[in-house]
């Protein structure tokens, strides 16, 4: 029944000395999944990778590849190869013969080795470029013949670690595209580390967000940006704003109340979290919209949360405008607002306004 | 900076400045004259002198290769240079192993003991020369080693060279090798290793394939400078040595005590020509080798 996954990780910790570096992961990544680990550097997330390509062994746990438990396996043994954040090209070899080693160390014949290896130069748009030497190269072409040198050995699962870290800005989102459609052109399973959130959501089929050595939330990538799963998710990914509450009650509606005792309705509410409790309000800013104090509806819906304050600081941001309001109990929150609305008058600083959302969009989280 | 700048500058203050600058200048180019004179005038009179026509090393009477012809033709310095070649290719060959080995095993490995082992390999590089001959001495006497001589017969010279010497160079050689070594296996990316067994290499494969060419412009430049020390060594080889074994350094020095001719001026420019070589060849394998990470050979 393992089988369905291409790669298992089942309760895996490790601990170097007194540090816990991942700390009782259990992931299942599927087979022909775009999955990253995403996470702030000392997270755990390179040591997960590094324990898949068995360049670290677990303290405890197991790991499956395609169902097969790898043990102390070594990682010249593993179905899997790595794309690494330097490349790690040899430098004393040329581009071909980088790409032909794996191949060569298997005993693959030499005729295959040549085709396979200008195949593998075509596919990362590198053709004719096998007799140059890698530092002969710009980042972007190392970072492709490091690719190819290991796409060519059609690895069960590809691992790479933050490939695209050292790549300027457009490089990098032309880089993520690429890699996009290679992966959903070889069908390899792709596990991506990296920090960069917005990577992860651009790419992945599904991300595991780690901090800390622990995973915190796996899911697609809307469903990590619009229910993030605790506080740590829904501050790491994306802008988020977060006000003070204290849970009223749980049900048949979640309810709570503001530092100023108003109370409003939410749509979700983290486990473990009982009334009395003091927890955080969980929104976006582009979830939220600005009314004028006389626009206040009589009877407001019990879906609509309404808060008074007051328009402290404005920032044009091209697309949109944030708007930092300052609520009644001296919470501050930003709401982004489209520059799309023809004949409605700009928010002033200094103007009094109400904060207002849909209540489905607030998430209660534990503080 | 509290203090008040000074008032702005007069031209006469400019003139000043550039004077003393311009001073500054002449005095550096005259200091570094005066040094380099120093230092390579004594060489140049030598070489100079190994050409002279008559006996005198301090009268210039004309030109002359004689005392190269004179020099091939006396069977003991040839003796002595066969005897300092083998002696330097067999202690550079084992040195250089020995050296890698024990380079790649403290860079890579942990054990009990490390630190000490650590400090032990600098050991013949910090102490005098004539400390460690001593030792060795005892040593060679105390175990009975004695200066039992390896008979060979190298290039047609037959030679007798006493195991002893051969340990006592490779006593020191192992220890320039393992630090020339080991300073560009610190430099190393491990990560190619890594790489390189992710790409299905078993440790032997990664060793030889990766690491082993990577390290190779320090292998080379140690083993260059290793043959060098042990072509150059006096201290050790006269006291390792026994009666009746001598090397080209060794055989000079019997030479002065019976007055100095330009003989000697000969053989030590031949010395000089082959350690410059050996030091130019080593600068152009790590200039070739790749850039940044030269491989320093200066003593």
């Amino acid at each position: 029944m393992n089988d369905a996954y291409a790669v298992e990780l089942r309760d895996v910790v490790k601990q170097f000395g007194d540090v816990i570096a991942v700390n009782h992961v259990s992931l299942q990544i599927k087979d022909g999944e775009f999955f990253s680990l995403l996470g702030p550097s000392g997270c755990g997330k390179t040591t997960t990778l590094r324990m898949i390509a068995g360049f670290e062994m677990p303290t405890s746990g197991a790991i499956f590849i395609h169902g097969e438990q790898q043990g102390y396996r070594p990682p010249n043994k593993r179905p899997v190869n790595t794309v690494f954040q330097n490349y790690a090209l040899f430098p004393h070899m040329t581009v071909a013969e980088n790409i032909a080693f794996g191949m060569e160390m298997r005993q693959v014949p030499k005729d295959e080795i040549q085709r396979r290896v200008d195949e593998a130069l075509a596919m990362v748009r590198l053709a004719g470029m096998g007799n140059r030497k890698p530092k002969q190269l710009s980042g972007g072409q190392q970072q492709r013949i490091a690719l190819a040198r290991a796409l060519v050995n059609r690895p069960e699962v590809l691992l790479l670690d933050e490939p695209l870290g050292a790549l300027d800005l457009k490089l990098r989102k032309a880089m993520q595209i690429e890699l996009k459609a290679l992966q959903e052109e070889v069908g390899i399973t792709f596990i991506y580390v990296t920090h960069d959130q917005e990577e992860a959501l651009t790419m992945s089929d599904r991300i595991a967000v780690m901090n800390n050595g622990v995973v915190h939330q796996v899911g697609d990538p809307e469903s990590i940006y619009e229910h993030p799963a605790d506080r740590f998710v829904a501050d790491f990914i994306g802008e988020t704003n977060f006000i003070p509450v204290r849970v009223v009650s749980l049900s048949p509606e979640i309810v709570v109340a503001l530092d100023t005792g108003q109370q409003v309705v939410a749509g979700w509410a983290e486990e473990g979290l009982s009334v009395g409790d003091k927890a955080v309000l969980s929104i976006r800013p582009e979830k939220m919209d600005l009314l004028e104090p006389k626009e206040m509806p009589k009877s407001p819906s019990q879906q609509m949360a309404y808060v008074k304050g007051k328009v402290t600081h404005l920032v044009y941001v091209g697309a949109d405008t944030r708007h930092t309001v300052v609520l009644g109990d001296g919470s501050e929150i930003v709401v982004r607002l489209q520059n799309s609305y023809i004949g409605e008058e700009p928010w002033e600083i200094g103007e009094e306004t109400i904060v207002t959302w849909n209540a489905a969009h607030a998430r209660i989280l534990k503080e | 900076m509290s203090a008040p700048m000074p008032p702005p500058t007069t031209l006469e203050h400019a003139r000043w400045e550039r004077f003393k600058s311009k001073l500054g200048g002449w005095s550096l180019t005259t200091y570094g004259i005066l040094a380099f004179a120093f230092l390579y005038l004594p060489i140049v009179i030598l070489v100079i002198f190994s050409f002279n026509d008559s006996r005198s090393v301090s009268k210039w009477s004309g030109f002359t290769w004689a005392w190269y012809g004179k020099m091939f033709q006396d069977g003991q310095i040839m003796l002595s240079i066969w005897n300092s070649l083998f002696l330097a290719i067999v202690s550079t060959i084992i040195a250089t192993v020995l050296g890698t080995l024990a380079a790649l095993g403290l860079e890579r490995y942990r054990f009990r003991g490390k630190t000490a082992v650590d400090s032990m390999f600098y050991l013949p590089v910090i102490i005098p020369d004539i400390a460690m001959a001593i030792m060795l001495l005892i040593f060679f006497n105390m175990s009975g080693i004695g200066f039992t001589p390896w008979k060979v017969n190298f290039f047609g010279a037959r030679l007798a060279v006493p195991y002893s010497v051969i340990i006592g160079h490779v006593a020191f050689n192992t220890s320039f090798v393992a630090i020339v070594v080991r300073a560009r296996l610190a430099q190393m990316d491990r990560t190619l290793e890594e790489a390189a067994s992710d790409l299905y290499a078993n440790a032997w494969q990664t060793f030889r394939r990766v690491t082993l060419p990577m390290l190779m412009p320090g292998i080379i430049g140690g083993a260059l400078l290793a043959f060098t020390l042990s072509l150059d060594d006096f201290v050790i080889t006269f006291f390792t040595s026994g009666a009746g074994f001598n090397t080209l350094p060794v055989r000079v020095f019997g030479m002065i005590k019976k007055g100095v001719t330009p003989k000697i001026n000969a053989v030590s420019t031949l010395m000089l020509v082959v350690s410059l070589s050996l030091v130019v060849v080593s600068i152009l394998i790590s200039m070739r080798s790749g850039s940044e990470d030269s491989v320093t050979i200066g003593m």
